[in-house]
């Protein structure tokens, strides 16, 4: 953002709450004295609260639909290349903390200045090592970004660091340990523990902020390549099947229905775990029926099929998909369309309607040794206690209706 | 019907349009054609027609597709009624577009007569529900019997016969099917699926709030 001083927390707060910059800022130095508020929530703030603006970042939330495909474009403002001004003034910080310790040290200054400088040196250089090469140009491409505040985040933790450091060895090396010299190498201890705190947090919580961006575009990365191999395994073999077969007016319309709905299951469906769905089995049912079966005509029949919640599949759902098939292919080969099918699965039963447009078939009428209704469908579904009965009414074609008591609840299927 | 709709068609497919227009019957015109969301507010907002057929992916734009068409014409909801056009049927497409305003739903499967059909009712102040949409419905307000409106004004739960109804429009049962297996009138039948639309625009349930703001809807 641009018009930044420090982190810039008052402006994007100001953003967020809709309130002039100067206000906000007015706010945190009349804070300051009332016990170092100010300060405090500013430095929470700065850690906790994502760079940005809050209102493009809504712009950018668009509807998931849309965001499906289309992949998002990161726009790099150019900037500075190397905050020059930031590094000189780190710089100059690090030299007064070398010379106010080698001031402290007193005449001891001239033999004891390598030791001081190389601390230093070697902190300088662990923090900044931290960064693989690529994130550092990250950063530094990022205009008017962290950079300049981060050198000046490590520069200032180096020097608490150092000082702890130099406390410590300065002191200890003297006299004998007093409880003076004790406490002070106490707080030497602190200070420099604070000050690898320092900085360390901001680092830590870049990095986890980073990897967990880093994993969702890999993950959009991978979901794209996933969809483009299948495109061109399916969809593309399909339509070449069609081209050579476009004379044979059953065959393409199958064959485009079966592609379509393939297509559909990747564009659009959450692809659940093979044997955590019964919505899942059941549309594998369907796909398997429209495939296989042809209506009375020889034209492929297709099934509109809606589901209403879901669960895991047990032995009772099982039984109960089974004889869905049955109906289905029944009402496909034997009706008419269109055909309907319709799931739906409660807290306590699973309910099944299968619907076509024919006729249909009166259930004393069949005869006993015609195993496959009585036997496929409905005695599958009372063995498991459920019921199954089939409605003809002229004009208004059958519908099958199965039931499966069912024991626990429908939710199961998301928890996992 | 004596009277014929003007209709505006809004899709990005011209093959699509041609394919529409042919299959539409004589009862439907088509007065006016747009392929963005730019073009489809403007000609929207010049002709005013009493049906819009709006795809629900359409360039352009913010990028918010026929939802957004409807939202910027929110003014002319009163005579200008939308009928969503769409061939995905992912859930969030179908209630994002619902809940901007659209009368109906309809997939681009259906055929001519039905979709001639479904223009006509949604001219005449009705709902039109697909077989999906009503599946939607169930799933979005639970569709246990326990759970259900006592009173008109309620917005969160469906009526017990408001369930009805949408259960046996999932089942795949027409209009006329589902009075008949009731017993009551193609028009009561019409007066619950408008409310059930009332309540999918209106609702702030909590499951439906959040599954759409699972899917950034709101």
């Amino acid at each position: 953002m641009r018009g930044r001083w420090f982190g810039g927390v008052a402006l994007g707060l100001a953003a967020h709450l809709d309130l002039p910059v100067g206000l906000v800022r007015l706010a945190f130095i009349v804070l300051t004295p009332v016990a170092a508020v100010g300060p405090v929530l500013y430095v929470f703030w700065w850690l906790a609260i994502p760079a940005g603006d809050p209102a493009a970042a809504a712009r950018d939330v668009r509807p998931s639909a849309l965001t499906r495909l289309a992949r998002r474009q990161n726009v790099i403002e150019p900037g500075r290349r190397i905050p020059v001004t930031d590094i000189a003034i780190g710089a100059v910080l690090v030299i007064a903390a070398v010379l106010l310790v080698a001031v402290r040290a007193g005449a001891d200054v001239e033999a004891d200045w390598l030791l001081p400088a190389l601390i230093v040196l070697s902190g300088l250089w662990l923090a900044w090592s931290q960064l693989d090469a690529a994130q550092r140009d990250r950063l530094r491409d990022r205009a008017g970004g962290r950079t300049p505040v981060s050198v000046l985040r490590v520069a200032g933790g180096i020097l608490l660091a150092g000082v702890g450091v130099l406390l410590f060895i300065g002191l200890g090396s003297g006299e004998g340990v007093e409880p003076a010299t004790l406490a002070q190498s106490i707080i030497a201890a602190v200070v420099m523990l604070g000050g690898v705190a320092l900085v360390l947090t901001p680092w830590w919580l870049r990095l986890v902020r980073e990897l967990g961006d880093e994993r969702a575009a890999r993950a959009r990365e991978s979901e794209r390549a996933d969809i483009a191999a299948h495109l061109h395994d399916s969809v593309l073999q399909t339509l070449a099947l069609i081209r050579l077969r476009a004379d044979d007016s059953a065959e393409v319309a199958r064959m485009a229905r079966a592609q379509e709905r393939e297509l559909r299951e990747w564009l659009y469906d959450d692809r659940p775990a093979p044997g955590t769905s019964v919505a899942a089995s059941l549309r594998e049912i369907v796909a398997e029926v429209e495939d296989s079966r042809s209506g009375p005509s020889g034209d492929p029949v297709a099934v509109e099929a809606v589901v209403v919640g879901d669960r895991v599949p047990d032995v009772d759902t099982e039984a109960l998909l089974q004889a869905t098939r049955e109906a289905l292919v029944n009402a496909v080969v034997h009706g008419l369309p269109p055909v309907s099918l319709y799931l739906e699965v409660g807290a306590s039963q699973v309910e099944v309607f299968v619907r076509d447009h024919g006729e249909g078939f009166d259930l004393e009428e069949v005869a006993s040794d015609r195993f496959g209704v009585r036997e496929s469908i409905i005695g599958r579904v009372r063995r498991r206690g459920g019921t199954a009965t089939v409605t003809c009414k002229p004009g208004r074609g059958t519908e099958v209706h199965l039931l499966v008591p069912v024991s626990s609840g429908p939710d199961e299927g998301e928890e996992r | 019907m004596s009277d014929v709709v003007d209709v505006v068609l809004v899709d990005d497919h011209h093959m699509f349009r041609t394919g529409v227009k042919a299959s539409l019957d004589a009862g439907v015109r088509v007065v006016g054609e747009a392929d963005t969301v730019d073009e489809a507010i403007r000609l929207v907002r010049s002709v005013q027609p009493p049906v819009v057929l709006l795809d629900v992916h359409l360039p352009g734009g913010d990028g918010g597709g026929g939802a957004e068409v409807i939202r910027a014409c929110t003014d002319l909801l009163a005579t200008t009624r939308f009928l969503a056009l769409s061939v995905s049927d992912a859930s969030d497409d179908v209630v994002a577009v619902i809940r901007a305003g659209a009368r109906g739903y309809v997939t681009k499967n259906i055929d001519g007569p039905d979709l001639s059909d479904a223009v006509r009712r949604v001219a005449s102040g009705d709902a039109v529900f697909s077989p999906r949409l009503a599946g939607f419905v169930l799933d979005a307000f639970g569709s246990s019997a326990g759970d259900v409106a006592i009173g008109d004004d309620e917005l969160d739960r469906l009526s017990a016969r408001e369930r009805e109804v949408m259960r046996l429009i999932a089942r795949g049962y027409s209009y006329r099917e589902v009075a008949s297996e009731l017993f009551i009138s193609i028009k009561t039948v019409e007066t619950h699926v408008s409310a059930v639309l009332r309540k999918l625009q209106l609702s702030s349930r909590h499951e439906l709030t959040r599954w759409a703001a699972a899917r950034r809807l709101l």
